[in-house]
Parts: C-alpha cells; sequence; structure tokens
C-alpha cells in the first residue's frame, strides 16, 4: 500500500492544504487507486517554510512548494510506478548524528540487557583489555573536550589525575544540570542510563580512580531511579565491585544528591557539597585532578561528556575524530527552546551553523514571526544576535561572539523579546544562585542587576550604561569561580549588540519589543473595536470594561501592562505605545 | 561477567527481537505530557486483543514539543513516530495502524 503524507509547512496554507488533499482523493479516485493508496495530514513532515509538502511512503521521496497541478505527475510517476521525480525532489538531509542520544529513545532505560544487545559494556571490555595508557592515548586520538562548557580535553584531564599518586581516586559525574532551559544531562541519564555508568567505569581505569559518585540534582528523580538501578544491576551481575569482568579492576559507584544550588555545579563547591559541607567554591589551584575529594585526586566530568567516552572506546577514537571540526570534534547535544517550533534535544555535529539548527531542524521561529537572536550558554552565555547565524557552533567560534558553548542550552528570541528583560532574568539567576562568598559576585551582581530594573522602568540615568559596563569588568576579572566571572556576559553581549535597544530605555523611556511593563501602555481603538470581548475576558485583573454595544476600554489605572489583550485580538484594535 | 557473556546477552537480544514493536517515550517530557495513560491504553488493549506486541517504555528520542511520542514498528507498516499521543489516539494507533495497517491521520512527526 501506497501512503501519501501531507503537510501545510508554512502554517499558513489551511485552504491550499485542503483543497490539495481533496484533489489528490478525487484524482486517486478517478484512477481506482484509492483503495490502494492512503492519503494523510500529518503534524510534522520534516521540511519548513516550503509550502504544500507530501512524503510519499514507502520510498520516502518529499516533494516541496506542491500546486494541485504537481498531482496527477505526482500519482503517475510515484504512486503508480514508484518512481522519483528529480524536478520536484527535496533532498532533506538529515543534518542530525546522533552518538550521546544513540539509544534515548530505543532501548528500555530500565534494562541491562537491552543495553547490551545495542553494543552496551564493550567499551568498558575492550578499555580493560587496552588498560590505562592505550585509553588515555584513544582519548587523545578523538579529540573529544569536556561537554560542561568549558571545553577541557578529556584525555588530558584524565592524563593529570593518572600521573598523580594518591591511596585513593575518585572519579565524579557532575548531574548537576542547573541552566534555565537546559536539560540535556537529564534526558541522557533517563534514557541511556548506563551508557553514562560504562562512561565513568573506563574512565576509572584510564585514572586509576576506585570509587565514583554520580552527583545529581533531587530535582531529577526519575534520572535518579533509573541510575540506581543500574548501579544495582552492575553490582547483580558483577559489572561493579571487585575483579570486574575477571580483571583486577575494582569500582564501586554511589549517588550523592545535590540540593539545587547552582554553584554546587561548580567543582570545587561540588566537591564541598559531596564531602558534607556548605557548597562554596574555594580558589583553583590546587586542582581537583591533583587534589580533590578528601584531598585524592579527583576527576569531574560532565554527563554528554561520559556519554561520549563508551562510544569512543566502542568505536575508536579515530572514527569519533573523523567528527566535527579541527578543534572541537564529535557532536553536541544542545536543548533547543525559546520561541522555535520544534523546541527539544537536538544532536548535531560540530561546524554546524546556528542558522541550520534554528531553521533546518528546529523548523524555525514560532508563529512565523522574525527572529531576533539566540541565547547560548545559560547565565553564563551571551546572546547571539542574527547577522551572525551562519558563524560555525565550534568553542572557539562561540566565544568569539561573545557566548560560550556552556552546557547546551539554547533559547530562540524572536523579535518579541527585550534584551534588557532577558539580560534582567538571567543576571536575577545569578543574584539568586550568588553563595555570596566573594564581594565582586556578591555585590556587583546586585548591583548590576538594580540598573537593569531601573532601565526597565524607564528611570535610568545616562551613567548606568557606563555603570553596567565596569562592574561587568570588575566582576569578570575578580569573582572567584565561574559563576561570578561569567555572570555579566548576557549583559555585556546584548550591550555590545543591542546598544540602540538599551538607549531607547534610557532616552526615550520605550521598550521597542513591549516586554518591559512600566513602559508601555495599552489602549482600544473603538473604530476597529468588533467589540468581541475577548480583550475582556482574558485581562486578568478586570481592568477591560464595556458591552457589545458601547464597545470595551482599558482603565489605565488599574491595567498592569501584561500583554495579554494585545496577543488575545484578532483585530489589530489593541494598541501598544 | 566476561566478554563472552556481553556478545551471548547481544546476539540473545538480537534473535529475540519482535518483528512489531510499540515504543513509548517514557522520559520526564513524556511523562509530564500524559505517557503514562498512553502506555496503559496500548497495553490494556494489546492485551484484550491477544495480540503479539512489545510494547517498551523508553527515553526521549528530543521532539519534546510533541510528546507522549509514540513510535510504531508493526510489521507491513512503514515504522513512524506520532506525536502528542493522547488516549484518544493511542486507541486509534491500535485499531488503525496496528488491526487495519492504517496510518493515524494528523499526528506523524518527523525528527
Amino acid at each position: 500500500m501506497k501512503r501519501v503524507l501531507i503537510q501545510d509547512t508554512k502554517g499558513s496554507l489551511k485552504k491550499e492544504t485542503r483543497d490539495f488533499l481533496v484533489s489528490f482523493n478525487s484524482q486517486l479516485q478517478e484512477r481506482g487507486l484509492a483503495d490502494t493508496t492512503q492519503v494523510l495530514m500529518v503534524s510534522d513532515i520534516g521540511v519548513y517554510n516550503k509550502g504544500i509538502a507530501v512524503r510519499i511512503l514507502p520510498e520516502g521521496f518529499v516533494y516541496p512548494n506542491l500546486e494541485i497541478r504537481h498531482i496527477a505527475e505526482i500519482i503517475e510517476k510515484t504512486v503508480v510506478k514508484g518512481e522519483k521525480i528529480p524536478e520536484l525532489i527535496f533532498d532533506r538531509k538529515n543534518k542530525q548524528q546522533r552518538i550521546v542520544l544513540r539509544n534515548c529513545g530505543k532501548i528500555d532505560p530500565e534494562s541491562m540487557d537491552d543495553y547490551i544487545a545495542y553494543d552496551g559494556y564493550l567499551g568498558l571490555a575492550r578499555a580493560l583489555e587496552l588498560g590505562s595508557a592505550k585509553v588515555i592515548e584513544e582519548m587523545k586520538k578523538s579529540g573529544l573536550r569536556g561537554r560542561g562548557g568549558a571545553g577541557f580535553p578529556t584525555w588530558l584531564k584524565w592524563n593529570i589525575t593518572n600521573g598523580v599518586k594518591g591511596d585513593e581516586k575518585y572519579f565524579i559525574c557532575n548531574g548537576d544540570e542547573g541552566d534555565p532551559g537546559a536539560y540535556m544531562d537529564r534526558s541522557v541519564l533517563e534514557g541511556d542510563p548506563h551508557s553514562v555508568i560504562e562512561g565513568m567505569m573506563i574512565g576509572a581505569i584510564a585514572t586509576g580512580a576506585t570509587r565514583g559518585f554520580f552527583y545529581i540534582r533531587a530535582e531529577y528523580p526519575l534520572a535518579v531511579e533509573r541510575i540506581q538501578k543500574g548501579i544495582d544491576e552492575c553490582y547483580a551481575r558483577g559489572l561493579l565491585g571487585k575483579n570486574i569482568m575477571g580483571s583486577n579492576f575494582n569500582f564501586d559507584i554511589e549517588i550523592r544528591l545535590g540540593a539545587g544550588a547552582f554553584v554546587c555545579g561548580e567543582e570545587t563547591a561540588l566537591i564541598a557539597s559531596i564531602e558534607g559541607l556548605r557548597g562554596y567554591p574555594r580558589p583553583r589551584p590546587p586542582f581537583p585532578s591533583v587534589k580533590g575529594l578528601w584531598g585524592y585526586p579527583t576527576v569531574i566530568n560532565n554527563v554528554e561528556t561520559l556519554a561520549n567516552v563508551s562510544y569512543i572506546l566502542l568505536k575508536g577514537g579515530d572514527n569519533f575524530g573523523k567528527i566535527g571540526t579541527e578543534g572541537s570534534r564529535g557532536t553536541k547535544v544542545f536543548a533547543l527552546t525559546g520561541k522555535v517550533r520544534n523546541s527539544g534535544l537536538v544532536e548535531v555535529p560540530m561546524g554546524i551553523t546556528l542558522r541550520e539548527i534554528v531553521f533546518d531542524i528546529g523548523g524555525g521561529v514560532l508563529n512565523n514571526r522574525g527572529i531576533k537572536a539566540i541565547q547560548t550558554g545559560g547565565p553564563s552565555g551571551g546572546v547571539i544576535p542574527e547577522q551572525f547565524f551562519d558563524t560555525p557552533v565550534e568553542y572557539e567560534s562561540l566565544q568569539k561572539l561573545g557566548s560560550i558553548m556552556g552546557s547546551g542550552g539554547m533559547i530562540v528570541l524572536d523579535e518579541n523579546d527585550c534584551v534588557v528583560d532577558i539580560s534582567k532574568f538571567y543576571l536575577g539567576f545569578c543574584v539568586d544562585e550568588s553563595c555570596g562568598k566573594c564581594a565582586p559576585c556578591r555585590i556587583g551582581g546586585t548591583q548590576m542587576l538594580g540598573i537593569l530594573k531601573k532601565l526597565s522602568e524607564g528611570k535610568s540615568e545616562e551613567e548606568d550604561l557606563k555603570r553596567l559596563s565596569q562592574i561587568a569588568d570588575a566582576m569578570q576579572k575578580a569573582s572567584l569561580c565561574g559563576l561570578g566571572q561569567t555572570a555579566s556576559n548576557p549583559v555585556v553581549s546584548t550591550l555590545k549588540y543591542f546598544m540602540p535597544e538599551y538607549r531607547a530605555h534610557l532616552l526615550d523611556h520605550k521598550c521597542p519589543s513591549g516586554k518591559c511593563a512600566s513602559l508601555v501602555k495599552y489602549t482600544i481603538n473603538k473604530d476597529r473595536c468588533t467589540a468581541c470581548s475577548m480583550c475582556m475576558r482574558v485581562c486578568p485583573v478586570e481592568a477591560i470594561t464595556g458591552t457589545r454595544a458601547e464597545k470595551y476600554t482599558i482603565n489605565p489605572e488599574k491595567c498592569i501592562s501584561c500583554g495579554q489583550c494585545f496577543d488575545v485580538c484578532k483585530f489589530t484594535s489593541v494598541l501598544r505605545q | 561477567m566476561t566478554k563472552q557473556d556481553l556478545e551471548r546477552i547481544k546476539s540473545e537480544g538480537i534473535a529475540r527481537k519482535p518483528k512489531s514493536w510499540i515504543r513509548v517515550g517514557y522520559s520526564t517530557c513524556g511523562v509530564a505530557a500524559g505517557a503514562k495513560d498512553v502506555y496503559d491504553v496500548l497495553v490494556a488493549e494489546a492485551k484484550t486483543r491477544g495480540l503479539d506486541l512489545s510494547i517498551k517504555k523508553c527515553g526521549c528520542v528530543g521532539l519534546c514539543s510533541a510528546e507522549p511520542m509514540v513510535e510504531v514498528n508493526i510489521d507491513g507498516v512503514p515504522r513512524v513516530f506520532y506525536g502528542k499521543v493522547n488516549k484518544e489516539v493511542a486507541h486509534k494507533i491500535m485499531d488503525e495502524h496496528v488491526m487495519q495497517k492504517r496510518l493515524v491521520d494528523g499526528h506523524i512527526y518527523e525528527l
């Protein structure tokens, strides 16, 4: 049976698509093919903003930008004969490449047998055969860099710890994922827990670690449950404990729960937290690789890094090193969220452009609005405006733009988002999460937040923009740990790229995107109002009054400028000033 | 456990692989969107119809905005992902896709 899947990839061709479907069905009927062909509408066909598109199964041909005149040819050639129509075909390349997420959605995360059926623990077996030096060599060939954000070469980290003498050595998996909008690690821990456990065991072989800890935030109960099940099953079947797989390698793993403090994702604070102390960072050096948990050499790797490790040992470092670019090997998982049509997790080879991620994979901006920028790297990252969307995604190239790769949050901002508001949000997050130990972060953050609040209320003065830059500079140079050093990044990058928008807040007391509530006023244009009463029903504070006969008005005294009436009005009769 | 054991479990796993299967996205994103109801409906329907069908709870395939996601592979029908599945769509998947071998209208997603 042939199947013809149809989708309106623009989202604005409802009537045309319906006509197309009807015409397709009637032409099939005329040719007596209706019983052997199923025509149906689908939600997503894999191409975006290309008019009406069809996909024919089982061949999988995709034809975009179709009109009714194309139907006869498609039926004749593809439906009847199964041939491709070269003039119409769209060669859709899947731009995603799955290494970290290789098993997510495929295996039952609570079944070890299922993981083994997908080549699980063969990487561990190989690592045991190779021994420490050769495993590190393999990692060096792969070129894997830490996926937690900083991008430190994994092999080097392991090599340092391997070279340090210690009665005990520890291996920690950092699962304290806390960036707003980022949840790659949670998904890997939940979808493929054994790959992370295996990665940690391989790391332990390479570094000589004897005990491992999963540091996972308590807000991830399902991840904790599945990792615990994985560890239990490993013990039950002799993959953890003494003499693993008949070798002299002994290793134990336990879980430690984080109570949700953002700063505990910083490695020295994380170690303090595992030790049972308050989650305060401490100055480095000494680095944890030399002197870490309870004073012993300790490796700390991110969840995603470890999921890569099991793959590298299975397939070989050379194979992994072929993916990506010179300085950034392999793939990266991003949590694509914000104003994007398909929000979710994407895994792409390094070197892909931001534009490809947002438009070809993410399907473009929600509701066909204009795109403004993309925020990467969470509260430590920056905002990248649209003119730089053709930049390849690599550690260094993103840094040059004033942002960072970070752990993988990617938030799409559309034209309705205000950069002052976004900066305020991220800075507010860091002020809440600052541990308060060092003054630049504790005081600087609060001061900057105060200035941003003044800006968004139209109460700021000329000097304030200069003050923002000065404080940001001081925080970057003088803060104790990564949190404070990077907390001002969103402000710095938006000041760099969106100065006119800051100045509009400062001089004209206007918010160009209408987000800052104190700077916008809403009124109703009675000439255009159709008295549908939608605005009145949606208003949360009953500021809109009137009747169907006399139409509606907004009481400025009561209005909180939330903008819900503006969004709900289909006749553009709610005005924003 | 030795390397031979791993190889044995792997080949047994491949040999056991069912021809027809359904995978339900059962990570936090899926569960929050109602994957439990969907899973329960699918399992109950398969039981009442006495089908030889493997229904598995899996992790997230990545398209979190379309959760609950259900991947369906029935012998003789192209393998597809259904997104935004609720109880009603789950019944349809059983009635139409599994029993009549016709794809369900309106819920197919491409990764």
